[in-house]
């Protein structure tokens, strides 16, 4: 008995909600009335069991109670599983907008290293060629002006500037093929590596919209009835009540089926 | 009904076999109340806006907004307020739309589980229209298994176990309904829609205020802030100052006479209806009419209206007790709830 009281008030706080003066003066209360919570859950209690009292026998009383106390504890359980189970998803979908996030970022980093590796790699080769071939013509060049002092010049020196050139293109092309290897494994790493932050983004994105596509993570709060009630027998004006929700009955049933 | 409507009804049913959401629901021209009995209790002004255009719709990332919201947001959307005079306006689709869409979103605010049976009692107007409840009807059933309507005063007489020897009144923002109980369920006879109510008083205050203000600027919905905060009858608690705009400039107005007298324009109205209803009533029991009348609705916040009434009583007819509900806002919904729940099980099946 000591589990349910304490479950009851559990109960009752997690039925209760914050309100402040001013949005009660706003909601036109000016006074309230205070119960405690220890009064509720006596009340509770005491007005299950008179009416169990008034209403059966002893023997189904017992039944009844150990079965309403039942009842009540599986729906709380039912209630605290849910909530359970929502605090994970929320966390989950918390990590997955993190990975996303993560994810994102590092798609745009490995895609801009690319870039200015590619782009780096292309204006080195110009400048240093460029550079290369000034200096060969200069140094060619000086030669021969040494040699037109001696007066060995001539057609010589566009022969020699052909051969040599064509010596240094060979030496480049091996070159060229070396960079190009180095480079193609370094562009082969960086694009596996983007396909592969493209993928995990695609997969977290999808896990992350599974997500929250789960009602907004929010099932609902159970009601305090498992059937339909109907009016209290034990009501002193149950006779009138009876009829009052008869004649409202009729009137709905004339315009529903009506419409 | 068909095999195999028959069929999927059945299988609906196995689905929602975790219990019983029973809602009532008060369906207002300025408010919209639930309360559920799942504990939820909400209140949202009964505005409903749709974005005007695609730039709209992508910023504020919703097809439609409600209450608050929507009156937050109103000069991007196309504005509705799909009651009037506490009737649905019929004369387009698109507030019949809006109409529908605060419905939902009032179910939606009792936070339901998709596996209970939701039964809810819907307090409409005491002197509706049949198209206008029909209209109501439809709306409701989209996201209810079974759905009453039921007078809005007798939802709050019922509430307070009052259902005898009691005079209801139930004062909206579009209408002020009065409502005679005696026992059975009230008759035409028994009940009484006035159009002078919270609209009409913040028309009123609007028009004083723009007599005692020269060249103050402002709007409906500030005038309607100045009245919920300040409105009073009798004496007044503290003088009322306001500030409001002249070219620009924030300049303090006393309007304390003009709150008084807006607010003072609906004790008339009442008082002819009370004579009228309890003129009318078997001159044995108008006593005791005249000894319980219950004041509800969001108008019976107006600080002193319950004494002015009572002083209009003594002068007029001989005396009276007017009687505030403690909480004039849920009073129609709390009434209706506990309509829901006493309703017998045969009765919700045989509606839905």
């Amino acid at each position: 008995m000591g589990s349910l009281k304490s479950n009851l008030k559990d109960a009752v706080k997690k039925l209760a909600f914050s309100t402040s003066v001013d949005q009660l003066k706003k909601k036109g209360v000016d006074k309230v009335n205070v119960i405690g919570i220890d009064r509720i859950t006596v009340l509770i209690e005491e007005a299950v069991s008179r009416s169990l009292r008034f209403k059966l026998l002893s023997l189904d009383r017992e039944e009844v109670a150990v079965a309403t106390k039942e009842e009540f504890l599986r729906l709380l359980k039912s209630n605290e599983d849910l909530e359970r189970e929502q605090d994970t998803l929320r966390k989950l979908k918390e990590q997955a907008e993190v990975q996303v996030d993560q994810l994102r970022r590092d798609l745009v980093e490995q895609q801009r290293l690319l870039a200015d590796k590619l782009d780096v790699a292309e204006r080195n080769a110009r400048d240093d060629y460029l550079g290369e071939n000034e200096a060969i013509a200069h140094r060619v060049k000086s030669l021969f002006e040494v040699l037109g002092q001696t007066g060995a010049a001539g057609d010589l020196e566009k022969r020699t500037l052909e051969l040599v050139m064509d010596i240094v293109s060979g030496e480049r092309r091996e070159s060229i093929r070396a960079r190009e290897q180095v480079r193609d494994r370094e562009v082969d790493n960086l694009q596996r590596r983007i396909r592969k932050l493209t993928s995990s983004l695609e997969e977290t994105e999808h896990r992350l919209s599974e997500v929250t596509a789960i009602r907004n993570l929010d099932e609902g709060i159970s009601s305090v009835y498992r059937e339909v009630q109907g009016l209290n027998r034990s009501d002193r004006a149950y006779g009138h009540k009876k009829e009052l929700m008869a004649d409202i009955f009729r009137a709905n049933l004339a315009l529903q089926k009506k419409s | 009904m068909t095999a195999a409507n028959e069929a999927t009804d059945d299988a609906k049913d196995n689905d929602k076999d975790h219990g019983v959401l029973y809602i009532g629901m008060d369906l207002g021209t300025s408010r919209t109340a639930i309360s559920a009995s799942n504990g939820v209790r909400e209140c949202m002004f009964s505005l409903v806006g749709y974005p005007k255009d695609h730039v709209a719709r992508k910023l504020l990332g919703k097809d439609v907004l409600i209450g608050k919201e929507a009156a937050e947001k109103r000069l991007s959307l196309q504005f509705y307020r799909p009651l009037e005079k506490g009737v649905l306006k019929q004369d387009d689709q698109k507030s019949l739309k809006a109409a529908a869409d605060l419905i939902r979103a009032a179910i939606a605010a009792a936070r339901s589980r998709k596996d209970e049976l939701i039964y809810c009692v819907i307090g409409a107007p005491a002197q509706a229209s049949i198209r206008s409840k029909e209209a109501i009807i439809e709306a409701a059933r989209e996201s209810v298994d079974s759905v009453m309507l039921c007078s809005e005063p007798f939802a709050v007489a019922y509430g307070l176990d009052m259902l005898e020897d009691a005079l209801v009144i139930d004062i909206g923002a579009g209408t002020a309904d009065l409502c005679r109980m005696h026992g059975t369920m009230p008759e035409d006879a028994d009940q009484i829609t006035i159009d002078i109510a919270g609209d009409a008083i913040d028309e009123e205050l609007a028009r004083l205020i723009r007599e005692s203000c020269p060249g103050a600027s402002f709007s409906t919905q500030m005038v309607k802030d100045i009245k919920e905060r300040y409105s009073f009858l009798g004496d007044p608690p503290e003088r009322v100052m306001v500030d409001l705009p002249v070219d620009g400039k924030p300049t303090s107005f006393d309007i304390t006479d003009s709150v008084k007298a807006a607010c003072g324009i609906i004790v008339p109205p009442l008082i002819a209806g009370l004579k009228q209803l309890i003129a009318s009533f078997d001159p044995e029991f108008q006593h005791k009419l005249r000894q319980r009348v219950l004041l509800a609705g969001g108008g019976s916040m107006i600080r002193g209206l319950e004494s002015a009434i009572e002083r209009a009583m003594a002068r007029d007819m001989g005396g009276g007790k007017v009687i505030k509900i403690e909480e004039p806002i849920y009073g129609g919904s709390n009434g209706a709830l506990k309509i829901a729940h006493d309703m017998p099980k045969e009765f919700w099946e045989d509606l839905r």
